[in-house]
């Protein structure tokens, strides 16, 4: 038979289970709590000529019923099964971890409190007075590492002295702040000290103003119902949790206040986090930062785009051997106009995927992008959006579908439709591939500041499609802004950072090849002829169509790669590599322009005003057809997937027309 | 903690630190009102984390298993948020 029977009691990571171990070694044994699958831990150890039970509660953060493991904690304590409980807390952060000694108090078992991890509080100076709050508190209290094996005498010492005095914590501090929330002395003044066994009139009446519900059935089972009407009645008029919280809290810092030495960390914010924090600047100083991004991206990409130009000289020169050595035409076109050249618009795309990839992710790795999404919160709720909006617009970057599927984190129906339409508005990773390429290609050092625009454009688009879109979507109503916890800055992990680039590049480049070849394919045996160009159908068609493409600043050709655009941005790229550079029809399209490389034949057949309108088309055009798929799929309405998708084709063409227009008074 | 939540009624998003020194105290004594918030069910973490079952793919989920999905690897050093409920 055992001396006594100890419960360890503690919050998850107060040293519990290693207290546990070095106690009971080998003598001990798992199972569940009855009908729980709640783990059991028990075992015996022995001291002197006494042998001692331990039982191993679970970690649970309080003794409320919001959980199995809370529920199983404090039945067992007042069952009585318990001689003493250990309660045990983390030295290094007395302040959140001694709230399970305040919830405890009112328990009617015998307790000690063990200040656990008493090494890892000395290294961040803190020196602590257990005596003091022993004073304070009324049981035994001790400092404690349960890892080091020659501090177990003291711990023993401390627990005999609890068993021998059946120390039981000292309230009355706690009760006067109680005593402070309405409703507390009329519920109080309904128990009696064993209305229910083992908790105290006080710690039922707490539960009570907290709604535990387990409490407050108890307590209708046992009282009559005059007397639990009154409680109902007080319980409604008072703060509840919130107010029995401060209480608790203001007792602890009461028990700290004196007994604790230790530098007080200030709200002190890094240099960087003072700028990016910051009310006025902190916007500009997020643009500024992306936009930076972005013109970084192209360096990791240049080296990329010469592989891609070296690729397209060696078709051109596979092209002139296989035609000297009397290769068909058929295969020759296919060979050299439709693999070698998409190769080419691949291999780019892919060097600014690589750049894209490289440089976001370096700044979410080293805690950049948590600011970006902290400076934009707030303009979040600007657009009638939740803050937590902000990271599908971040996803959306990378992949739209990504942000569309990200949006189910939004409970409101109205703000997750918002939310995905303007998600729409972020240009994906598949244009932030071909937009700097097209526009290296057209505009030359002058590339990045059609970024800069696009990315104005973007803000504007997000803008103006919020306040269109909101109306329908989105009730005026109270609302709150979010706590946000930054991580903090470091250094990035290359290693794993170029593995996470290197596998989104692999990604995207079987996926892209897959759909430019294709496209590619269709469209350059749609305009493959052997007689004359102008009898193909798709020149007829073009034809027909460009007096209105061309409203909108859109060669025919243009504008099907516009539309190709809708299955996928790159479909634009295998259209421009068909029709411009790949096969027979671009001298008619083109009035004839001959050049030496893919660049030159570009710029040769399509206007700068021309390019400007169509980087502006593709980039804010639907998105492609899977990004529909999942709007649909998070939505649930035809309706709305559908007008969000109407919505985006026309602003597109709106844009590709300002964009041509602007074009034509700039070049 | 009453003090913490009235500030956030004014619908803009504060940090651990920026709260600290609107409310005069320590980053300490948020986290810890953040953490009894949280447990009480006033304010919720919220999970952008791509779920276990379709690592961010969402290939077949069930939309009420499967909430915050994001795609994998996407958003993992974006610190933490709480909203109120």
């Amino acid at each position: 038979m055992s001396a006594a029977t100890i419960a360890l009691l503690g919050q998850p990571n107060s040293g519990k289970s290693t207290l546990f171990n070095a106690l009971t070694g080998l003598r001990q044994h798992v199972g569940n709590w009855p009908g729980k699958t709640v783990e059991k831990k028990e075992g015996t150890f022995t001291h002197g000529s006494d042998t001692y039970s331990v039982a191993d509660l679970p970690g649970s953060y309080s003794m409320s019923a919001n959980s199995d493991e809370e529920v199983i904690t404090r039945d067992f304590i007042a069952s009585g099964k318990a001689d003493v409980v250990c309660i045990l807390a983390d030295s290094s952060q007395l302040e959140r971890s001694l709230f399970m000694l305040a919830d405890y108090a009112g328990l009617s078992a015998p307790c000690f409190l063990v200040l656990n991890m008493e090494d890892v509080a000395k290294e961040q100076g803190k020196t602590i007075d257990p005596q003091a709050i022993e004073k304070k508190i009324g049981i035994p209290v001790m400092m404690f590492s349960a890892t080091d094996t020659k501090a177990y005498d003291k711990f023993y010492a401390t627990l005999e002295r609890a068993l021998r005095n059946k120390s039981q914590i000292d309230v009355s501090a706690l009760e006067k702040e109680y005593e402070k929330i309405g409703g507390y002395s009329e519920i109080k003044e309904q128990l009696v000290d064993d209305t229910i066994s083992g908790y105290t009139p006080m710690w039922l009446t707490v539960k009570v103003l907290e709604n535990d519900k387990v409490v407050s059935a108890k307590l209708k089972n046992t009282l009559p119902d005059d007397k639990m009407q009154e409680i109902e009645n007080a319980a409604k008029s008072s703060d509840g949790a919130i107010a029995t919280g401060e209480c608790k809290f203001a007792w602890i810092d009461g028990i700290l206040d004196g007994a604790v030495n230790e530098t007080k960390t200030a709200a002190k914010l890094g240099k960087l986090d003072r700028i990016y924090t910051h009310k006025f600047w902190g916007k500009p100083a997020v643009v500024l930062t992306v936009i930076l991004g972005l013109i970084a991206s192209f360096i990791p990409a240049v080296p990329i785009m010469g592989v891609g130009m070296g690729v397209s000289a060696l078709g051109g020169l596979l092209k002139e051997t296989m035609i000297a050595a009397g290769s068909p035409d058929l295969l020759t076109g296919i060979i050299c106009d439709v693999i070698i050249q998409s190769l080419f618009y691949i291999i780019n795309m892919l060097g600014f995927v690589f750049g894209v990839t490289l440089v976001f992710g370096l700044l979410e790795e080293v805690g950049v992008m948590a600011r970006i999404s902290y400076v934009f919160d707030n303009t979040m709720g600007k657009l009638g959006l939740q803050g937590k909006s902000v990271m599908p617009f971040l996803v959306s970057f990378g992949c739209t579908m990504g942000g569309a599927a990200g949006a189910r984190v939004i409970d409101n129906w109205g703000q997750k439709v918002l939310t995905i339409a303007l998600a729409w508005a972020v240009p994906c990773g598949a244009a932030w591939s071909i937009v700097p390429m097209l526009s290296t290609v057209f505009f030359g050092a002058g590339a990045p500041l059609v970024i800069i625009a696009i990315l104005l454009v973007m803000i504007l688009h997000m803008w103006v499609t919020a306040k269109i879109f909101s109306r329908g979507l989105v009730k005026t109503e109270d609302k709150y802004g979010m706590v946000m916890e930054l991580p903090p800055y470091h250094k990035p992990k290359w290693g794993a950072l170029f593995r996470y680039v290197l596998g989104r590049t692999k990604d995207t480049f079987f996926r892209v090849t897959k759909v430019v070849l294709i496209v590619c394919a269709i469209f350059w045996l749609l305009s493959f002829t052997t007689g004359s160009v102008e009898d193909t159908i798709l020149y007829k068609v073009g034809v027909a169509i460009e007096p209105v493409t061309k409203f909108f600043g859109l060669t025919w050709p243009l504008f099907l790669a516009f539309i190709a655009s809708m299955v996928g941005k790159e479909g634009a790229i295998g259209v421009i590599s068909a029709l411009y550079t790949g096969g027979s029809i671009y001298a008619a399209v083109g009035g004839g322009a001959v050049a030496a490389n893919i660049g030159e034949i570009l710029t040769a057949n399509v206007t700068q005003p021309e390019a400007l309108a169509f980087i502006f088309a593709i980039t804010f055009n639907l998105p492609c057809i899977v990004a529909l798929a999942a709007t649909y799929q998070e939505i649930h309405s035809v309706k709305w997937t559908t007008r969000i998708a109407l919505y985006y084709i026309a602003t597109s063409l709106i844009l590709a027309f300002a964009a041509y227009h602007i074009g034509l008074l700039i070049f | 903690m009453q003090k913490l939540l009235q500030l956030l009624k004014d619908g803009n998003s504060r940090t651990v630190e920026v709260l600290a020194a609107e409310l005069d105290t320590t980053p300490a004594d948020i986290d810890r009102q953040i953490e009894y918030l949280e447990h009480i069910g006033v304010i919720r973490r919220v999970s952008f984390s791509a779920c276990k079952s379709c690592g961010g793919s969402c290939n077949g989920c069930n939309a009420a298993e499967c909430k915050g999905c994001m795609p994998q690897n996407a958003a993992v050093n974006m610190g933490e948020m709480w909203e109120v409920v």
